[in-house]
């Protein structure tokens, strides 16, 4: 037996992140062993996230549209931004219902030693939002670690000439922690407890 | 195998889905990289420990030359959070960080280097605002120094006369005479007496003195040019954390630092 598909299968997902080799082996002999047409759907929706989902023009959320549900909603407070790393940041701040504005996803965090400049995140349309939108608050939500801490005084610095009000989510969060991992009641707590910078 | 050492965290990566990879200058093994478990969990044991500048005890699990050993345990001797949560200083220190790891070749013992390290984070947290400019600038010209980079401006490379022409392609400074026949077309660029004063000092002097320097704006703003440009031919590539610094200094809105 040939070991080319094989071979082939594993090399594609050691491309994902936090998958070593063994865990590619592993989840190919996993695929070998499912029907045919779950293995497809797997495919399919892999095929289908490539051709359908798009960052949302307005605040860079993962969406099938233009603009993403969050912003073209009538239910949401367009007063208000709330400013996060990632797209996976957003997912679990909607998941407390605690907070009901819009956001804006800058897709990373400021990092000198890695060159991740301001050019390189959403931080000018960011700023394109707050001038021309009806913005009266920002809240900085980005992780409680360096990189995040880094963000949050850049973005506080160039946003408050602009007369908006800068909050900081408060420090329920251990520092060193990431968002994406934090249960719903500590950031929740933390996002009704932040601070003005 | 577990190993203790002492390390100072350089950088760190995101690795998977809650991992992390550290990359450390230790006491005794030189720069390193280490993984650890779940550090970005929000109950980890790890906390703020792994956070760049962190001086920490650090337990280490792995084979004698494993090329990423487990961290297992990390306790904060400084945290010095004090330098990474101001901006400014950060970004300076981010210069200083990025120069020793593209410079340094990893696990290659060097307890001087590391000692010099730990000695610049404590003056620099200890150290009042207004100083700080010439502060981050005179420890970047010391770790050239100390590693044998450090570009010459004490007179002409080749014949010891005077001259205020440096010439980032021979590290030097260079005299009408000399570079005539030796970088005839090469770029270079003029400096002050004043800026070859304060290099001298902060090469010569130990660190807490130097530190009292008061040089003008312009003496910093030409000396930090100077080293970047001949930082940038020694490594042939810009340092990111430079060009981080003249992207954050182009934007009108924000006001940043000389150095
Ligand atoms: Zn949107
Ligand atoms: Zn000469």
């Amino acid at each position: 037996m040939s070991n080319g598909v094989v071979e082939n299968l594993i090399n594609e997902l050691t491309k994902l992140p936090g998958i070593g080799r063994k865990t590619a082996q592993r989840l190919s002999f996993f695929i070998m062993g499912i029907p045919e047409d779950e293995a497809l759907s797997i495919a399919n929706a892999i095929i289908e996230i490539k051709k359908k989902a798009r960052f949302c023009r307005q605040c860079f959320n993962i969406t099938e549209e233009e603009i993403c549900s969050i912003c073209r909603s009538s239910q949401r407070n367009k007063n208000t931004i709330c400013v996060v790393e990632e797209p996976s940041n957003l997912i679990v701040i909607e998941n407390t219902k605690i907070y009901n504005g819009l956001y804006h996803v800058l897709l990373g965090a400021l990092s000198p030693i890695d060159g991740v400049t301001p050019e390189r995140l959403k931080i000018n349309e960011l700023v394109e939002r707050v001038k021309s939108g009806d913005i009266s608050e920002v809240i900085i939500a980005t992780n409680p670690n360096t990189k995040g801490e880094t963000t949050a005084q850049y973005l506080s610095q160039i946003l408050k000439p602009l007369g908006v009000k800068i909050t900081r989510i408060a420090y329920g969060l251990p520092i060193g922690g990431d968002i994406e991992f934090a249960d719903e009641v500590t950031l929740s707590k933390s996002i009704e407890g932040r601070n003005e910078m | 195998m577990l190993t203790r050492t002492e390390g100072i965290v350089l950088k760190t990566q995101k690795y998977g889905e809650a991992d992390l990879i550290v990359t450390y200058l230790t006491s005794d093994r030189g720069i390193i990289k280490a993984f650890a478990q779940s550090p970005r969990k929000t109950r980890s044991r790890f906390g703020s420990s792994l956070e760049p500048l962190t001086h920490a005890k650090i337990s280490l699990w792995g084979k004698e030359q494993a090329t990423l050993p487990k961290i297992t345990q990390s306790d904060i001797i400084n945290s010095f959070h004090q330098i990474r949560e101001d901006f400014h200083d950060f970004i300076s220190i981010s210069k200083l960080v990025e120069m020793l790891m593209v410079l340094i070749p990893e696990s290659i013992p060097n307890k001087k280097l590391f000692t010099f390290l730990l000695n610049i984070l404590q003056t620099i947290k200890e150290s009042e605002q207004s100083s700080k400019d010439a502060l981050h600038l005179i420890t970047r010209i010391r770790l050239l120094a100390t590693i044998g980079y450090a570009p010459r401006l004490k007179g002409c490379g080749r014949c010891g006369g005077k001259g205020l022409n440096f010439y980032p392609a021979s590290g030097t400074i260079l005299c009408n005479k000399c570079a005539v026949p030796f970088v005839a077309g090469q770029s270079y660029f003029k400096i002050s007496s004043n800026t070859i004063h304060f290099y001298t000092h902060s090469i010569e002097w130990p660190i807490h003195i130097s530190n009292r320097l008061k040089p003008r704006q312009e003496v910093l703003a030409e000396l930090s040019t100077l080293l970047d440009r001949h930082l940038t031919y020694l490594l042939s590539k810009k340092l990111h954390s430079s060009e981080f610094h003249s992207g954050i200094s182009g934007n009108q809105e924000y006001k940043s630092r000389t150095t």
